[in-house]
């Protein structure tokens, strides 16, 4: 139990906040906190575990959130049918990308993730006929469980709560498996892993491939709740570093990491944001230089992340 | 029929002949140094038998089946383990867990893989250092784990490419006893080395080659008494 521990405390907290909190603004703090982290944990599949660091899971992340709003408005289906429909896209995106820039390691895979990302920025912005173009595209609420509508907050505290455990349960069995062994030799040192046996070719696309279905369904899920899907906000290259910067922040490559960094981050830019940001405010943007202050400065003191230094702590006798 | 057997293999990087019609072959049970001077070819054919290179001639086989053309990985899990000149530890991770990804390629279950991996540092004699992180280990040490993580892979034929390259002179004797245990325990070795007191001690056949080619082949004392062996590496006959 010790070693879950501090997934049980952010776990725990988010399962009994709704019972205490009734504000509508801070169950959306909440719902959002535990979206974005599991994003990051999606993120850390393939960024922390595999060492595949992509700058392009937006991609995944708009494919996940246009397959909700496109077959809910044109053929009126359910977002079950589309979470899995933009999981299977994103796994065949995933598959192109990996394949073909398998070969390329460090900087050269990161830019071909970026550029992927950016030209479905473009088709999305572009296929008025089909997406509705750069305007952007509801997605439609329809009450229910089978169609995703929850006028209730607390509903949707509990669906984004079992998303992340489960995410946090696929990286826990990553850091314990064979697989999860191979990958990490992979990452430290790829010539090496091979030379042990280790078909690192075929797992890094593998763990890219689960890294964007996982990405996928939670675009979908985001859709769902925010209710519109922004060509310019879900396929941004600021969305992607947001999802790699959480995991950093929090501990890359480790379980708990991405929640911890979605935490701080999450709760950083709101709360500035509020205070702040705004129509009216003195300085417009300023909370956004605090934000990138206040990152710099917490990646300079704990470039561990925040799990290692938490971790640190609790071993000291 | 021969474990290893290496034919015409022919390497080319843009002008330079870095391996001329290479051809020896390997019996179960040998252990085969190859010597030679810096830039005589010896690590290239390492690369082609384990398939990071490929030759542009020739063919590379291991107990009958063709290696050339397969990846990396392919060659270690048809049995063909080996160690890298530039030490090439998993840095992030501890020294048990090093040797653990050598373990999984054939055993899928983790704990026994653990186990067998603690087994294997005990004979190497890093069992103490399991838990520790392999950035933290010595040159010594790291050669050490480099052997272990690969005789992991139970492989039937092991490629050393300088195990005591680098290493301080205390640390020799215990390595050369290392490689010969492993020797008696089985392995089929092949071994690059520069100090021909570690390969003299060691190997029972010597292939020397010289600017890509063989230029001798054959038991350890004839090797180092070879006129050509004399002229091109060793200035004088090594006894």
């Amino acid at each position: 139990m010790r070693r879950h521990g501090a997934a049980l405390v952010i776990f725990g907290a988010a399962a009994l906040a709704p019972l205490v909190v009734r504000n509508a603004f801070l169950l959306d703090s909440l719902i959002l906190i535990l979206l974005w982290g599991t994003l990051s944990a999606a993120w850390n599949v393939a960024g922390g575990y595999a060492g595949q660091v992509s700058l392009g899971h937006a991609a995944f992340f708009g494919i996940g959130a246009y397959s909700a709003a496109l077959l809910g408005t044109r053929w009126d289906l359910s977002p079950w049918i589309a979470l899995v429909v933009g999981a299977l896209l994103s796994t065949a995106a995933s598959l192109v990308i990996g394949y073909l820039s398998n070969r390329l390691r460090g900087p050269y895979f990161v830019l071909a993730t970026i550029a992927f990302s950016q030209v479905l920025l473009i088709v999305a912005s572009r296929w008025r006929g089909f997406t509705q173009g750069s305007e952007g595209i509801p997605v439609p609420f329809r009450p229910g469980f089978w169609t995703l509508g929850f006028a209730d907050k607390t509903t949707w505290v509990y669906l984004a709560l079992g998303v992340a455990l489960l995410l946090y349960l696929i990286q826990r069995y990553l850091e314990g498996s064979r697989i999860g062994y191979q990958l990490a030799a992979v990452r430290e040192d790829e010539d090496a892993a091979q030379a042990l046996g280790v078909a690192s070719r075929r797992l890094k696309v593998v763990a890219i491939a689960g890294s964007a279905a996982l990405t996928s369904v939670c675009g979908t899920f985001w859709a769902q709740y925010v209710g519109f899907v922004d060509p310019f906000y879900v396929f941004s290259l600021d969305l992607s570093v947001r999802f790699a910067l959480a995991a950093i922040i929090g501990g890359i490559g480790t379980a708990v990491g991405p929640f911890f960094g979605s935490v701080l981050i999450t709760t950083l830019e709101t709360y500035l944001r509020a205070t702040f940001g705004g129509i009216g405010a003195g300085l417009v943007g300023i909370y956004l230089i605090i934000y990138g202050c206040l990152l710099i400065i917490v990646v300079r003191v704990i470039p561990q992340g925040l799990a290692g230094f938490v971790g640190g702590l609790s071993r000291r006798p | 029929m021969s474990l290893l057997s290496v034919a015409g293999i022919t390497k080319r990087f843009g002008g330079v002949l870095a391996n001329r019609e290479v051809s020896f072959d390997v019996a179960a049970g040998e252990l085969v140094g190859v010597i030679g001077p810096n830039g005589a070819g010896k690590s290239t054919l390492f690369e082609i038998i384990t398939g990071f290179y490929r030759p542009d001639a020739g063919e590379v086989r291991f107990e009958g089946k063709r290696l050339t053309g397969l990846s990396p990985d392919q060659v270690s899990r048809l049995g063909v383990g080996r160690t890298f000149q530039k030490l090439r530890p998993f840095q992030g991770l501890t020294v048990l867990e090093n040797v653990m990804v050598g373990a999984l390629q054939k055993c899928h279950d983790v704990g026994r893989a653990r186990a067998e991996a603690r087994e294997i540092l005990e004979r190497v004699g890093l069992a103490d250092k399991a838990d520790a992180y392999a950035r933290t280990l010595s040159t010594g040490q790291r050669k050490r784990l480099e052997l272990a993580r690969a005789l992991a892979t139970r492989p039937r034929l092991l490629l050393l490419d300088e195990v005591t390259g680098g290493v301080d002179q205390r640390s020799i004797p215990g390595l050369i006893g290392l490689v010969q245990e492993v020797h008696r325990a089985g392995s089929t070795l092949l071994v690059i080395e520069h100090n021909m007191r570690v390969i003299t001690a060691v190997a029972q056949r010597i292939v020397a080659l010289h600017l890509g080619e063989v230029i001798a082949d054959g038991p350890t004392e004839a090797v180092t008494r070879d006129r050509r062996v004399i002229e091109a590496y060793l200035g004088q006959a090594y006894t």
